[in-house]
């Protein structure tokens, strides 16, 4: 049995346990894309003016709600969060609050990737940070290790499966955004990019990090965002301007 | 010398059919409420998004602690050269197996998933602390149970071999708990390279503490002699323990009150006077450290038997106590993304969470312990774990 063969019988037999833990109908998440969109040439990142984001515009969660099923169970501390709009205010007399969105930051260095204890959080080779809702034992630590609140665990069971593009929501496991990487592998960009750019304020800039010439490389050239906590080291993808 | 004959203990009395039956009902209900939390999910718990890990996890690495320190009073004759107290060796090498096979019920039936328990075994992430120390913990068993083994066996050499070995195990396996904590950066209230060593610290005090209450009782509701004399020696070794457990409380604090960064989140801990301050000072400090303390230092209270027992359940409840503290502030405090600012979203960013212990969440752990002194009543009656000559071997 060669090294691949090996491997692969492995990867079959953990596939074939996992799928004995599922429910019927429900398919795996296509991890990584056939056509090798996803590669290491690329490298997903995105930026927030939040200059441009108001208060007002929840354009990119209700999109992301509506494009990856994210539940909101009427109890806060149980709702499903994927991107969440915050108010920042700055502690100074009469200062102005800031509106923006919050989530993954897909970060370089993902501690919540560091802390799994069965690999089910991964980063594909475009650098999104993905959980394997398969592997994924639900043990939570990925959720205390996380310095944005960036993952959301699955508290109750939710029978509500509208856009059938993406899996059935499990209960038990913990999720997060990932960039809508179903929609990168056939072409589109994330929801939340194009639901701000169609009618939202048009504060979201996505794109290939990777290439010199894309939108999101120019603008950071020229305007230099910072990520958020960057004391810690972990080089988030998801950059911000103005904060 | 005499040697020491153990055998079986009866276990036929009305008192001993009671306790099983009670540590039985107790046991069920915890099953029940592990089912519950499966079934129907977390929200059964008082777990929130915010606070993730609830009462369970704080089960979890309390019975890891009690295991360590009832591991090293098992090794305290083969290792440390104490030939007294090899009458505890078997009683407390099986109570720190069965407590760690407790621990690990309640860390799998608190996963989301528990039924996916061997995926951790195929699809292992050495950086993880939880897969390591899965890794620690699993072979930290079989290490207690070869090590029980040998001294039914009565095999000297080996005996004294596994217990070296199971002693350095259990440091690694307290060591590679704290770091689970100490290790996550993100929180102010965890981060920090003490965690490993002063659990290593509350194992040894909670455990010693545990052993002193197992021992007493169980010799004493089996109808069997014991010299009182080694429970005061436990009772002397247990208030040194308490003396490094309350430094590192106090060093570990000191540390990170001195920093203004963390100012709101130690006044939070310390001052506030809300439940976690309360769990903290009168819990975590007072029943953990400071009552015992003053009992077992005094010299007529820390002779009494009866005294060194009020003492010992102090430090079990208070040892509690300081798992709680570790486990839950840490995460009711908002993590700072923007530090300095103030914060308010939909997510509840910027401010302090709530958590409290479900009816569900305290049924799960109440049947954990359970479970492991059922295990440990049913045992004693199964294998020849008591000595019935402790007086006559002391005397040689």
């Amino acid at each position: 049995m060669t090294d691949m063969d090996r491997r692969g019988f492995v990867k079959a037999g953990l596939a074939v346990l996992a799928g004995s833990a599922l429910g019927p109908g429900v398919t795996l998440f296509q991890a990584f894309a056939e056509d090798g969109r996803e590669s290491s040439k690329t490298r997903w990142g995105m930026v927030i003016d939040t200059n441009k984001c108001s208060e007002k515009c929840t354009e990119c969660v209700s999109a992301c709600r509506t494009e990856n099923n994210v539940p909101l169970f009427g109890e806060p501390k149980y709702d499903g969060h994927w991107i969440r709009k915050a108010a920042v205010t700055p502690d100074v007399e009469g200062a102005k609050s800031m509106s923006l969105p919050l989530l993954c930051n897909h970060c370089e260095h993902p501690p919540c990737q560091h802390v799994c204890p069965t690999a089910a959080t991964f980063t594909r080779h475009d650098g999104i940070v993905m959980i394997d809702k398969h592997r994924c034992i639900g043990c939570r630590y990925c959720m205390i290790a996380c310095p944005y609140k960036a993952r959301t665990f699955v508290f109750k069971s939710t029978e509500e499966w509208p856009n059938k593009d993406v899996p059935k929501r499990s209960k038990g496991v913990v999720e997060k955004c990932h960039f809508c990487a179903h929609r990168l592998d056939k072409g589109q960009i994330p929801a939340c990019v194009e639901a701000c750019t169609k009618s939202g304020d048009g504060a979201m800039i996505f794109g290939n990090l990777k290439d010199p010439q894309s939108d999101i490389s120019k603008y950071i050239r020229e305007n230099a965002p910072r990520g958020l906590r960057e004391d810690f080291g972990l080089k988030p993808k998801v950059l911000y301007k103005g904060v | 010398m005499e040697k020491i004959r153990y055998s079986a203990i009866k276990g036929d009395s009305n008192g001993y059919l009671a306790l099983l039956g009670a540590l039985g009902v107790l046991s069920l209900g915890g099953f029940w409420a592990a089912w519950t939390m499966f079934t129907d999910g977390h929200s059964v718990t008082g777990m929130t998004n915010a606070v993730p890990w609830g009462f369970p996890i704080v089960v979890a690495i309390y019975l890891i602690g009690l295991s360590a320190g009832s591991l090293v009073i098992s090794a305290l004759s083969s290792v440390f050269g104490k030939k007294e107290f090899k009458v505890f060796s078997r009683i407390a090498a099986l109570l720190a197996a069965l407590l760690l096979v407790g621990a690990l019920m309640a860390i799998i039936l608190d996963w989301g998933r528990p039924e996916r328990i061997l995926v951790p075994f195929f699809s292992m992430n050495p950086r993880s602390m939880f897969s390591l120390n899965g890794m620690l913990y699993s072979a930290y068993i079989v290490i207690c149970f070869v090590y029980l083994w040998a001294m039914f066996e009565e095999r000297e050499k080996l005996v004294k071999a596994l217990g070296l070995l199971a002693v350095f195990w259990a440091v690694l396996v307290h060591s590679g708990t704290g770091a689970i904590f100490g290790f996550v950066g993100a929180r102010e209230l965890l981060h920090s390279p003490l965690l490993p060593p002063s659990f290593i610290a509350a194992a040894l005090s909670s455990g010693t503490a545990l052993m002193i209450i197992v021992l007493h009782f169980s010799f004493k509701w089996a109808g069997r002699t014991l010299d009182e004399a080694l429970l005061r020696q436990l009772g002397r070794y247990l208030m040194v323990f308490l003396i490094v457990v309350a430094y590192f409380i106090f060093i570990e604090n000191v540390t990170r009150s001195y920093w203004p960064a963390n100012y709101e989140a130690q006044k939070f801990l310390l001052l506030s006077g809300n439940k976690y301050s309360l769990i903290f000072w009168v819990g975590m400090v007072g029943c953990g450290v400071a009552f015992p303390f003053v009992i077992l230092v005094n010299r007529f209270t820390g002779g009494s038997l009866k005294w060194i027992l009020w003492a010992s359940a102090l430090v079990v409840g208070g040892v509690l106590a300081e798992r709680y503290i570790i486990v839950i502030p840490a995460q009711v405090m908002p993590v700072e993304i923007f530090p300095g600012m103030k914060v308010v979203s939909d997510f509840q960013d910027g401010s302090v969470a709530d958590y409290s212990i479900s009816l569900v969440e305290a049924m799960f752990g109440a049947g954990i312990v359970s479970f492991v002194f059922l295990l440990y009543a049913l045992a004693l009656k199964f294998f020849e774990l008591m000595p019935e000559n402790v007086e006559e071997s002391r005397e040689r």
